[in-house]
């Protein structure tokens, strides 16, 4: 049965959530359909804004860390680490070697963390609820190294101007450890069991096709652009902290389609665990804390940081007026970006589709709408 | 237009049986799965970690640690830092005394609108202020969520010192 492209039915306009499940989080799609076929998608976002830019103008330096982890909850680490970089560059301060190598150690293992939601989520948006489970399951070993060294499970507050809470709790690197030596195990399962499924790969490949030029167009960043065939990754390309000395692969692949987003994101939980496995053999001893004033005062000026978040690139923009609270700040937010050019994927996809291509850019809407 | 189904029989038959491979690795696997010991926990009765409590350091339930030596019988010298260090303001003490007898006579911390960030037990200067690793918080009344100054000495009593998290060292494998 072929679809004649002449023959012309009713269109209708259909509203896909906010509450629709799949749109991982509180996402309205404005659909414009004829009959199974996508004519036309227009998100709709706002519905979780929360103000947290405005916030920040009324709080100091300090009392604004906590609320960085609350708008991308999956990789809360990311954010402080941005937040933490962009203020500690204003003020001049450099974190010890000790603490660099922590929170690159933390990064990576919340982008393991996320990437194991994103692996999850779109099992359960193509129809395939086991892998999900499996996938919470190793996320849980991280959440709780996690909840052992900085006190909580998902909203950290772990990294602090200057340094971090503490120090890495005993215990802490043996589970570290023992949880990358079983992982690369588990991720050629969840291979075996979701990638390599036929029904999976039917619904993903050829699905949601986002050429190079349409994706840097949009400013898509992260692993959605590197699904497109762009090999650019902030830890290559403007590197910080460590990652120079680090030893790893930004993998990449040129078809663009959401089979393609999916293999690059698994692709880079191994690479994470690899990264994870130098930070531990070349963790060196010291002080985790620099000397920062009780009072943070940047001089008056402004900055633009970066970094490579789970989704992309995570930029702060920090303007200081010389007073206690920052002037403004400003969050580059990639989930933001990357769903500006889910139209652009969506060209004559089918309804049962979308809910795909939606999971392989891997979204979260707190990001979204901050 | 992409293709779903193949051209011809051939490709047809191919294409079931791969599929049909798909199905059975997905039961091998979750056949696998089904033999390992279970991660999943039946909340209150905690099969797997009957007796796991959060580490020192885990960001719960307030306390405030005694002192039988000092007005009121707490370390607090109602200093205020805490209160204003909050992000959300939702502590509020009333100080009583100069000098050296300073202390709270009211110390309320609204839980309902606490975030958990540990930035007041951070900043206490004299570590008087902590956060237990008790989280079974959850109430059906709003005002049971408001800690006074008697809820939270009861609740410090039994902590000897205070809940710091230690520094402890831990260096890579290979060096000390
Ligand atoms: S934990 Fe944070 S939000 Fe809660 S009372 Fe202390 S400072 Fe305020
Ligand atoms: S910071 Fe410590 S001593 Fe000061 S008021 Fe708060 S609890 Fe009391």
């Amino acid at each position: 049965m072929t679809w004649d492209p002449t023959c012309v039915t009713e269109e209708l306009v259909v509203n896909m959530g906010p509450q629709h499940p799949s749109t991982h989080g509180v996402l309205r799609l404005i659909l414009r359909l004829d009959g199974e076929r996508v004519l036309e998608v227009r998100p709709d976002i706002g519905f979780l804004h929360s103000s947290l830019e405005k916030i920040a103008e009324r709080l100091d330096y300090r009392q604004y860390l906590p609320y960085t982890d609350r708008y991308d909850y999956l990789c809360a680490m990311a954010n402080e680490l941005a937040y933490v970089r962009a203020v500690e560059s204003l003020l001049g301060v450099e974190p010890t070697p000790r603490c660099q190598w922590i929170r690159v150690m933390m990064a990576e293992m919340n982008r393991i963390a996320s990437h194991l939601v994103y692996y999850g989520a779109l099992g359960m948006d193509t129809g395939a609820t086991t892998v999900f489970l499996y996938c919470f399951r190793e996320r849980e070993r991280i959440l709780q190294l996690f909840e052992d060294a900085s006190g909580q499970r998902l909203l950290y507050h772990y990294f602090r101007i200057g340094g971090l809470r503490n120090d890495l709790p005993p215990g802490f690197c043996e589970g570290l450890r023992s949880f990358l030596d079983e992982f690369p195990r588990r991720v050629a399962e969840y291979d075996a069991l979701l990638t390599r499924n036929r029904i999976f790969r039917s619904r993903t490949e050829g699905v949601g096709y986002l050429s190079p030029e349409a994706a840097l167009s949009y400013g898509v960043t992260g692993p959605t652009l590197r699904g497109s065939g762009v090999s650019y990754d902030l830890r290559r390309a403007a590197p910080y902290y460590v990652y120079p000395e680090l030893e790893f692969d930004v993998p990449t692949r040129p078809e663009g389609d959401v089979m393609a987003r999916h293999l690059v994101r698994q692709e880079e939980m191994l690479q994470s665990v690899h990264l994870l496995h130098q930070c531990l053999d070349r963790l060196p001893p010291g002080e985790i804390n620099v000397k920062v004033p009780r009072k943070l005062k940047p001089d008056p000026g402004e900055i633009y940081v970066r970094i490579e978040s789970p989704r992309g690139e995570l930029g702060v923009y920090l303007i200081s007026d010389g007073s206690e609270k920052p002037y403004r700040l400003h969050w580059r937010a990639p989930s933001f970006h990357n769903l500006q050019a889910y139209p652009e994927m969506c060209q004559g996809a089918y309804v049962a589709d979308l809910v795909a291509i939606l999971g392989s850019l891997d979204i979260i809407l707190g990001d979204v709408d901050r | 237009m992409r293709k779903r189904y193949g051209d011809n029989l051939w490709d047809l038959l191919r294409i079931l049986a791969a599929g049909a491979w798909s199905i059975l690795v997905g039961l091998y696997i979750t056949g696998i799965n089904l033999i390992r010991p279970g991660v999943c926990e039946r909340y209150p009765r905690r099969d797997h970690r009957p007796d796991y409590q959060p580490r020192p350091g885990y960001r719960g339930d307030f306390a405030l640690l005694s002192d039988p030596e000092r007005p009121g019988g707490l370390r607090c010298i109602a200093c205020l830092q805490c209160q204003n260090i909050c992000p959300d303001q939702c502590i509020h003490i009333t100080p009583e005394g100069k000098g050296k007898d300073r202390h709270p006579v009211q110390f309320r911390i609204d839980t309902g609108l606490c975030q958990f960030c540990w930035l007041c037990v951070e900043v206490c200067p004299v570590a008087a202020i902590t956060m237990t690793p008790d989280y079974e918080t959850a109430t059906d009344q709003p005002q049971k969520l408001i800690r006074d100054l008697d809820t939270l000495r009861e609740r410090g009593r039994n902590i000897p010192e205070p809940q710091r998290v230690e520094p402890v060292g831990c260096v890579a494998d290979g060096g000390a």
